[in-house]
Order: C-alpha cells, then structure tokens, then sequence
C-alpha cells in the first residue's frame, strides 16, 4: 500500500501511547529519562531469555500448523523472567510509589512496540499489498499497552507488604495468566477457530478484565486510597 | 556531558510534536525501501504471439505491465488491466479495449482446454485467429483458470458495480470497500530475435542402383505448432500426427532398403521442415537451396512430393492438390494406390481429393504442397481436414486428447501400403499387405511420440534449433536415415521474411491493494478511534472514582486509618 496507510497504522500503534503519556501525569514528573530506562531494561530482559531459551530449551522439530503444547508451555514459563525484570526496575528506579508502575509499564511496552513492531510495519504496511494484518498489530500494540501496565501494577502490588492477604491469590492467578497469556491465545486459535479479528477482541476484553480488577486491588490499598496521582 | 546532549535533543523534539514530524517526514520517505514485495500470488500467464511476417506485424507488441484489474465490462480502462473469461471476449469488446486505450488483458481459460464444447471450441478458435490477424500495442495475455484466479476475477467483477452506481457517494462507498488487485508482470521487454535460426531436418534413403539417376519420392511434414499464445501451442494434430507418421516411415522403409531384396528403386527423402506455421518458411529455404546447390540436388528428379498434415483423427484422408493429376502419372497412381488399399484392408477409411488452385494474390499458402507446386513438382499434402481454412490447424485447442494415435497408427500402414505398391510398382498384387509382423506399425511407439510431443510446446519461436525435441528429432532420424543434415536458416538482416519475439511465458503477480479512498476512510476511522482513546484518558478519573467507591464501603480499615 501507500505511505499513507504505513501512516495510519503508525498512528493507530503509537499515538495511544503518547495519549497515556501525556494524560497519566508521567509528563509533569518528567518521567521521560525513566521510561527510557525501563524499556533499556526490558531489552537487557529479553536478552536474557533469549539466551535462557537457546541454552537450555531444545529445539522441537513441530510441524507447522500443529501445535506444540509443551514447547508453548516451556516458552511461556521463561516469561517469568519479564515479571523478576519488571520488579527489579521498580525497585531500583526512584520514583514516586504509584508512578513506579506506571514508568516501568510504559517503558517496557514501549521498548516492546519499537523493537518488535516497527521494523514488519515499515517493511510491511508499506508493500504494494493490502493486509488487515497491519491494522491488526496495531491495534494489537494498545492492547499490549493496557497489559503491560496492568502486569507491571500486579507486580508492584505482590511487593507490597499491604496488600490484603485475601487478594495475594488473586494477584498470583493474575501473574499467571498474564504471564501464559500466549498460550491461551495459541490454544484459543487451534482448538476455537477464531479468526483474527475474534482473536483481537478476545485480547481485549481479557486484558481489560485483568487491568479492571488489578486497578480495584490496586485502589483497595489503603495507602492509595488518599492520594491519587490525579 | 553526552548525556545532557541527548537529553537537549529529546527536548527539541519533545517541546513541538508536529514539528518533530514534519522533521522526520521527508528522511522517512528518503529511506523507505523500494515496494518489498510479499504475501502475493503469482501464476504463470501465456503472451499473445507477436512475429513479423512477410513486412506485416502481427499481435501484442508490449509485454510489461503494472496496473489495476479491472472487470472487461466496466466503463473505465484507460491505463488498466481488463480481466475476463474467454465466453466474454468478443471482438466488438476487443476492438472497444483498443478505442480506449486499456492496458492489457487478462483471458482466462478453462483449465481443460479440452473438454469445452462445440460452441466454445468455435468461439475460442475463431478469436484466436482474430487475434492472430490483429496488431495491437495491448499485451494480452493467457491464463489457465484456478481457484486464485477466479477469486480475483469473482472480486473484479464486484467491484465493477462502483463504476454503475447511481450516486457519487454510492460509487465512493463501494470503491472504498472494494477489494482490488494490481497485476503486474515484471522481467524483460519482449525483444525481436534477428539470430533466431529455424532448423530443417532431412535424410534420406537412396535407391538400389545408381542414385542420380532414379525418381526420388519426397515425404515432408512441418513440426512446429501454432495457438494464440506460443506457450499453449501444442499442436498434437497439426502437426504431431504429420510428423509420428514419418518417423514412422523412415523406420520401416529403413528396415527395408537395408535389405538387398526389397531394395527399391526409389529414392527416398525424409523432410521434417521448420517454421510452417509461418507461411512454410522451411520448405521454401529448403526448396531454394537444393535448386542452387550445384551438384547432388536431390530435387532434381522427383516423383512427387508427399507433404502430410493433421493426420491424428477421423476417418477421413483427403489429398489436396493444387492440379489434378493425370491418371497415369506418378501422383495418379499413387492416389489410385491409397484409394485400393483402403477399399481392401480399411473399408472405413473414406479417401478423397481436394482440387484447390494456388492463389497467388494470397499472402499466406493454404498448404505446404503449394510451396512445390509453384516450383512445377508433382505434391500434395495428405491431411484429415477437407479444407484449408478450418481454424484447428492453429489453435491451442489442439492438443494430446484431440488425437487418437489408433489413427495415427493406421493412417501410417495405410500410407506405407499405398507407397510399397508405388515403389515396388505392385499393382496387380490384389489385396497382398506388405506391413505386417516385423514391418508392423508399432503401437506404442507412435503413442509414446504422441505423448512426448504433445507435451511441451512446440511453437516455432519456443523452438530453437538447439532444443531438446529438434535435437530428439535429428537423433531419431540418424537412426533410420543416411545423410541425415540438419539445416539452419536465417531471416535476412535486411529486409527479413520473418521475425520472433522472446517473452511467450511470463510470471504475473497479483497484489490485493485498496484505492486511494479507503486509505482515506481508515484515517478518518483512526482518528475517531484515538479521539475516543484521548477523552477516555483525560476522563480517566471518572472511572478511578467511580471504582474507589465501590472499594472502600467493602474495606473499612480505611475508614479507621
């Protein structure tokens, strides 16, 4: 396609974030720096997953179109290492309590959408044939933003040493399946038939659930209760 | 400090988002590569033959071609690419392309050529040779339907209901949903071939005693094919079957000149000539150069000349001539031969002749005798077909399911019959069969040639003299026949007889594109989208209240801190 529609799916994939910039309050703390930090941590992160997986997972020879479970599952579970990076970040980058999520959530989702989606939208969107698919990834990237976030204030709140006890399995079932969210949505895909659309949609409405009750644990601390970044 | 610098840059950037995008913009558009190309389908498409003959230019001059599909009904195709199904060109609708200016056509054809019916077969033919007899500069080209391809057809002709529709914002919303498709064939220009050389392949058999001074007998049959498209002709019959039958001749008179008692006196000369699609562009060189040849001419004394064409089906066998000949004469006796030996041994079989005087006012021969009959010899062509002017000796339509090589088979022992007892002079040996046992017509190695040359295209410009099937003739000819030669012939540089064209095969891709407006669209689409994702997070707090109420009645140790 045109130039013009590479501009439409860049529009859609990043505008979103500036909007969440600029509205959550990360812009008057000046928290730019930060975010740049964190998503540099994302990538140290993934450095060392990749080297994980290449050490130690073997490679399986599955045949395309099948699905290889226990590979997924494997897979999935070296994202834990996402979550131990994440909490390192928080913890190690000053910042005010609840900005602390939100600097380490944007940075890492940001870091993620430059690296990972940048380079197949500019080869991509830009060829001479039309796919929905580019529409799709960005799309795909807010969802991940809301995600990220949501992950990075999970975190945040199993560090916390008030949190109410009640909620401690929540937030871990929450990890979990933030954490195997790729593999439910390769289950999901195999075993429902959803196209790509459904798919997306299905990613959405997950992802806000998981986001809306983290936000009201998140609120049910005490501390926050009062004051608000707002 | 570098850091403090970058932070300085960041600042510049930050201050003024517009700015910094109007920065970018043009360094974005400098450094974007050059259309990556993926995720397109891509079929092979057949061109339209394009030749020079005789000063006159025939076909499709163009052959790349980068632009919109288009349904051959639509009002619009200037610059576009019509696509079509062979049952909706018409001439009128060709004629009409043309006036506009269109910028190619797509046909599609039926996957099996060979199962359309009568009517289809005729509308087929009779466009191929309109088309033939044409010159356009739009490149048409051929494709054999499959499942991908009726898609993109099935897509080109919703589309067209834009270009009908009643209102401007009726045709503006169906061409903004509307799933179009950009051709394109890339790769070289098609480009003339001034080296092209057509290949004749001759042998010969020579007669018990000494040669210069028997009659010669001559057996020809051009081997190249003719359709529309170069790259679908086949031509199983015309001129397959002609060509199967010679083979098969050489090999069983081979079998008996090499025996000192069958041993006729006769010459025998084996012709396989090339370029006959092309006015008999081979027998002509080939007579021509044995006129000028000072010694050895093997024309020199010739009985007749028997020239044998489309021979792969029905039961009929029709002798055409240019002048009847005399009774008595050695063309008299041998139709008087054919004529006996199919009373006796294939009653089925109905011989005839053809009487059709040589129009000299025409640019094109009707058939190859006619190239010895203007040089005063005795030919004519042995053929199925009844009249010159049916169109299936150059059509696509001919292929290896048209042909019986049951047929072939028996047309060949009938003519090798009827030419035993002409150059043995039996004629008083009644019903007495000459070709059976050892001299048999072999069944299966007609049916094996059959299926080996109608299986590659056999059009004269695919066919260098280099080619693997010239190469296999010239070799299956060097087993029977002494003297085997293979001639090469070239057109004039100057003024040339003929001229051929590279690009009969072409790779065409087909790109699923938008139109402009439904980039428009989605813009307009996206902005609602982000305006809608802005007042969310500027009214987040709405939410975050709205959530704290609901949290904190359920925990009341806030209330006590």
């Amino acid at each position: 396609m045109t130039f013009f529609h590479f501009g439409n799916c860049v529009a859609l994939a990043y505008v979103p974030y500036v909007i969440v910039y600029k509205c959550s309050g990360l812009a008057e703390y000046s928290a730019f720096w930060k975010c740049v930090q964190a998503g540099g941590a994302y990538l140290f992160t993934q450095l060392c997953k990749m080297l994980l997986l290449a050490t130690f997972f073997p490679t399986t020879e599955a045949v395309a179109g099948s699905l290889d479970i226990t590979g997924e599952f494997l897979k999935s579970t070296v994202d834990i290492i996402d979550l131990i990076g994440l909490h390192i970040v928080m913890s190690k980058f000053a910042g005010k309590g609840q900005l602390k999520f939100m600097i380490a959530g944007m940075g890492w989702a940001t870091a993620e959408l430059i690296v990972t989606r940048f380079i197949p939208l500019w080869m991509g969107a830009r060829g001479v044939e039309f796919d929905w698919k580019y529409i799709q990834m960005s799309f795909d990237s807010n969802i991940s933003l809301i995600h990220h976030i949501s992950v990075a204030m999970l975190v945040w709140l199993y560090s916390r040493s008030d949190l109410q006890k009640t909620s401690l399995p929540i937030v871990l079932t929450l990890l979990g399946l933030a954490c195997y969210r790729p593999l439910i949505v390769e289950i999901l895909m195999q075993a429902v038939g959803l196209g790509s659309w459904m798919l997306l949609l299905a990613k959405a409405g997950f992802t806000s659930v998981v986001a809306l009750i983290s936000l009201q644990m998140y609120l049910s601390i005490p501390s926050q209760g009062t004051n608000s970044y707002y | 400090m570098w850091f403090d610098e970058l932070g300085e840059v960041f600042e510049m950037f930050k201050g003024s988002f517009p700015l910094s995008f109007l920065f970018f913009i043009p360094i974005f558009i400098i450094i974007s590569p050059v259309s990556p190309v993926n995720a397109a389908q891509e079929f092979a498409v057949y061109r339209m033959q394009q030749y020079d003959l005789q000063g006159s230019t025939f076909g499709c001059k163009n052959a790349i071609i980068n632009m919109e599909a288009r349904s051959i009904d639509s009002k619009m195709l200037t610059r576009r690419c019509a696509v079509a199904k062979l049952q909706d060109v018409t001439m009128p609708k060709y004629r009409d392309l043309m006036t506009q200016n269109a910028g190619a056509l797509l046909v599609i054809l039926p996957s099996n050529l060979t199962s359309l019916s009568p009517e289809e077969k005729q509308h087929l033919q009779s466009l191929e040779q309109e088309l033939m007899h044409e010159q356009s500069t739009v490149p048409v080209y051929f494709a054999l339907e499959s499942e991908y391809l009726q898609d993109i057809y099935v897509d080109v002709q919703e589309g067209n209901s834009g270009d009908n529709a009643p209102t401007a914002w009726e045709a503006l919303l169906s061409s903004a949903s509307a799933n179009g498709f950009q051709l394109m064939v890339s790769g070289s220009q098609a480009e003339a071939m001034p080296d092209f050389e057509i290949a004749n392949i001759q042998g010969r058999l020579s007669g018990y005693g000494i040669e210069e001074q028997l009659p010669t007998i001559a057996i020809v049959a051009h081997y190249d094919a003719k359709g529309v498209a170069p790259a679908l002709s086949f031509g199983a019959d015309s001129n397959g079957s002609g060509m199967i039958m010679l083979l098969e001749l050489a090999r069983l008179f081979s079998k008996l000149y090499t025996n000192s008692r069958t041993h006729a006196k006769y010459n025998l000369v084996f012709l396989l000539s090339g370029g006959g699609k092309f006015n008999y562009q081979g027998s002509k060189r080939w007579i021509e150069d044995n006129f000028e040849a000072a010694e050895g001419n093997i024309l020199n004394d010739v009985a007749f000349v028997l020239c044998l064409d489309s021979l792969g089906s029905s039961d009929n066998l029709n002798l055409h001539v240019s002048k009847p000949p005399r009774d008595d004469s050695a063309g008299g006796q041998f139709y008087k031969h054919l004529n006996e030996v199919s009373k006796s041994h294939f009653p089925e079989v109905k011989v005839g002749m053809v009487h059709k005087k040589i129009n000299l006012g025409d640019e094109m021969l009707a058939w190859e005798h006619e190239r010895y009959s203007i040089k005063r010899m005795l030919a004519f062509t042995l053929s199925h077909l009844d009249t010159h002017k049916t169109f299936d000796r150059s059509s696509i339509t001919d292929k290896r399911e048209t042909v019986s090589p049951q047929v072939i088979s028996r047309n060949t022992h009938l003519l090798a019959e009827a030419l035993a007892r002409q150059i043995y002079n039996l004629t008083s040996q009644g019903t007495f069969q000459m070709f059976t046992d050892t001299l048999s017509v072999e069944d299966n190695v007609v049916e094996a040639w059959l299926n080996y040359l109608a299986n590659e295209p056999r059009a004269a410009q695919v066919l260098k003299s280099d080619s693997e099937v010239v190469l296999t003739l010239e070799q299956t000819m060097g087993q029977y026949l002494k003297d085997v030669r293979k001639t090469l012939l070239k057109a004039d540089k100057r003024d040339p007889e003929f001229v051929f064209y590279t690009g009969a095969e072409y790779q065409m891709n087909a790109y699923n594109v938008k139109p402009a407006v439904f980039d428009l669209f989605l813009a307009l689409c996206i902005a609602g989208y982000l305006a809608l994702a802005y007042f969310f997070a500027q009214n987040f707090h709405v939410i975050y209240y709205a959530l704290k109420r609901s949290v904190i009645p359920v925990s009341p140790k806030t209330k006590v801190n």
